[in-house]
């Protein structure tokens, strides 16, 4: 029981999150966002799955190519950071909209805490949800090639870290807008569609300044681009790709949590 | 006495509208009443108490430390909100369990606190059932168990009674009650006076973001009193009534309304007044009786005037 002498310490930072986390996952898995979302990565695998049905005549792609564009257009180009910015948008704006923030904000854990294990949550659902779609589309695509299931499988590994790190570095930099801006949506979408859809694609050194460039380097079994497409698609080497998402990704966490820490939140029946 | 809520000359305004003005205090053991009506500023002043609101101007002390920024002080502090907000998908069990789990109680402590406390508010039962399906009486009793359970010295509890029935009212100020008797400092906040009679009489007046008094209830009854309240009527024998109401000391005025033909009382004390309309009540088939101005908003303007 608490008395007078009990010392009042904040938690460790960790420990702290760690509880959080376990509160959050159970809270954001099971919402109709997730299933939604989960509806949204499976149509790759639709897609997937009608190619190998009906296999269009003519196309110069064996199983395994065809999956590696699967990976790079639609998983790690389009649908992650779309899902990115639905899900680490809404991390704290979530709580605050719900009134449940109070709960975590009258607790013994600092707001570091809390927002590490909103952001643990965040990764593990999308995660989740992401893995098998990818998975099950590498094994439609792939099984019963000639090439054979086990061909690539290396790849599948990497594809799949790559699709953790998109989802890591735009989830911190929505999870970033959500936290400045009370509604965050609109900026994160034309954040998406204008500067990422259209910049990556720019010749010369216009795409260096966007996460989808570095991103789409990560796909690097995707055939080559020919022609005009290989004028306006510049690709950087893996190392550097996984070294500035990463960057960024952490500054856009730093910056977040140094808001979420200052800001006060008017929670009011 | 120890000191564990310091107000000193805090001041909270949102934008340009004042919430708080110039409000200074300070809480001991005991359990202290935050009256004062709708919109009037408890809220505010506790969700400054707790933490969750930095003073514009002044300061708020919880535990010998500046209130907000100081999350180490809810291992000691328990908060039941005003807001009708929880974790809909948790059974009552899991709700209060995980929230202990935050305070750093390992999952077999959590589990037996969280039992203890839904206890403690007669939820046994329902313990295992989803929130989401509770009763508004319950989800106010599970948010109640939840600002217990870790057994805090200091309690905030906004508006705790709302939606109860009188047995868990009851039982709810009791609790209330001992928790003061124990040592533990617990400040609730109502707009409710006779609610506030039953747990405390120590208590704060606030009305328009001002504390207006601070002391003992009995001289706020007393304050109360003095001021007229109006009370209509409606009886089958109105005329009669009236003959027999009209020779009490603390009437004021009595008029018979054309509209209506209700009886419209103006009376300073009106325990005595609701005691003899009882008696009689029988007699001239008296069939409702309401208080117009029992929103204390028309009370406490009076009491600034004075």
């Amino acid at each position: 029981m608490s008395n007078e002498s009990t010392p009042l310490a904040i938690r460790p930072t960790w420990p702290g999150a760690r509880d959080v986390f376990a509160i959050s996952i159970e809270r954001m898995l099971p919402r109709p966002r997730s299933f939604w979302v989960f509806l949204l990565l499976a149509l790759p695998v639709l897609l997937a799955v009608l190619l190998r049905i009906y296999p269009p005549k003519g196309l110069p792609l064996t199983g395994f190519e065809l999956y590696g564009v699967v990976v790079a257009l639609f998983f790690v180009r389009n649908l992650l950071p779309l899902v990115a910015l639905l899900f680490g948008s809404a991390l704290i704006s979530d709580a605050v909209d719900s009134k449940t923030l109070t709960y975590f904000l009258t607790r013994p854990v600092s707001r570091l805490s809390i927002f590490l294990g909103e952001f643990m949550a965040y990764l593990v659902t999308v995660l989740t949800l992401t893995v098998p779609c990818v998975v099950l589309t590498y094994l439609v695509l792939c099984v019963g090639t000639p090439q054979g299931a086990g061909f690539g499988a290396a790849d599948l590994v990497r594809d799949l870290g790559a699709c953790a790190l998109t989802l890591f570095t735009y989830g911190a930099v929505f999870a970033l807008l959500g936290v400045s801006l009370k509604r965050p949506l609109i900026p994160g979408l034309l954040f998406l569609f204008v500067w990422e859809g259209f910049v990556a694609n720019f010749p010369g050194d216009a795409p260096n300044y966007t996460l989808s460039a570095y991103a789409r380097s990560l796909i690097r079994h995707r055939p080559s681009e020919e022609g005009l497409a290989e004028l306006f698609s510049k690709f950087f080497g893996v190392g550097e790709s996984v070294l500035t998402l990463g960057i960024v990704g952490v500054i856009a966490l730093a910056l977040a949590i140094w808001i979420f820490s200052r800001r006060e939140y008017v929670i009011s029946s | 006495m120890t000191t564990r809520v310091v107000f000193k000359k805090a001041s909270r305004w949102y934008g340009p509208v004042m919430a708080l003005n110039d409000v200074s205090f300070e809480l001991g053991p005991g359990v202290y009443g935050l009256l004062g009506p709708n919109g009037a500023g408890k809220s505010s002043l506790l969700k400054m108490a707790s933490g969750q609101l930095r003073p514009s101007q002044g300061t708020v002390e919880l535990l010998g430390r500046p209130a907000f920024g100081s999350p180490e002080v809810f291992h000691a502090v328990g908060l039941c909100s005003d807001t009708d907000a929880m974790f809909e998908d948790f059974t009552g069990l899991q709700f209060v369990s995980s929230l202990l789990s935050l305070n750093g109680f390992d999952r077999a402590q959590a589990h037996k606190l969280a039992t203890e406390a839904i206890e403690i508010v007669d939820l046994k039962d329902a313990m295992h059932r989803r929130v989401g399906g509770y009763s508004k009486g319950m989800r106010q009793r599970i948010k109640l168990a939840q600002a217990l359970a870790h057994q805090p010295e200091v309690l905030f509890l906004d508006e705790p009674l709302t939606g109860m029935d009188p047995q868990n009212r009851k039982r709810i100020s009791d609790l209330m009650k001992r928790l003061g008797d124990e040592g533990r400092t617990v400040l609730v906040s109502t707009h409710i006076l006779h609610e506030l009679e039953q747990v405390t009489r120590r208590v704060l007046l606030i009305h328009n973001g001002r504390v207006l008094a601070e002391g003992d209830l009995g001289e706020i009854r007393d304050l109360l009193d003095r001021h007229p309240r109006s009370v209509r009527i409606k009886a089958k024998d109105t005329r009669g009534l009236a003959r027999e109401l009209v020779t009490l000391p603390d009437l004021v005025s009595l008029n018979l309304e054309d509209a209506t033909q209700n009886l419209l009382a103006e009376i300073r004390k009106p325990d005595a007044f609701f005691t003899k309309v009882q008696e009689v009540s029988a007699t001239y088939g008296v069939e409702e009786m309401w208080v117009t101005d029992e929103n204390l908003e028309s009370v406490f303007s009076y009491l600034v005037s004075k």
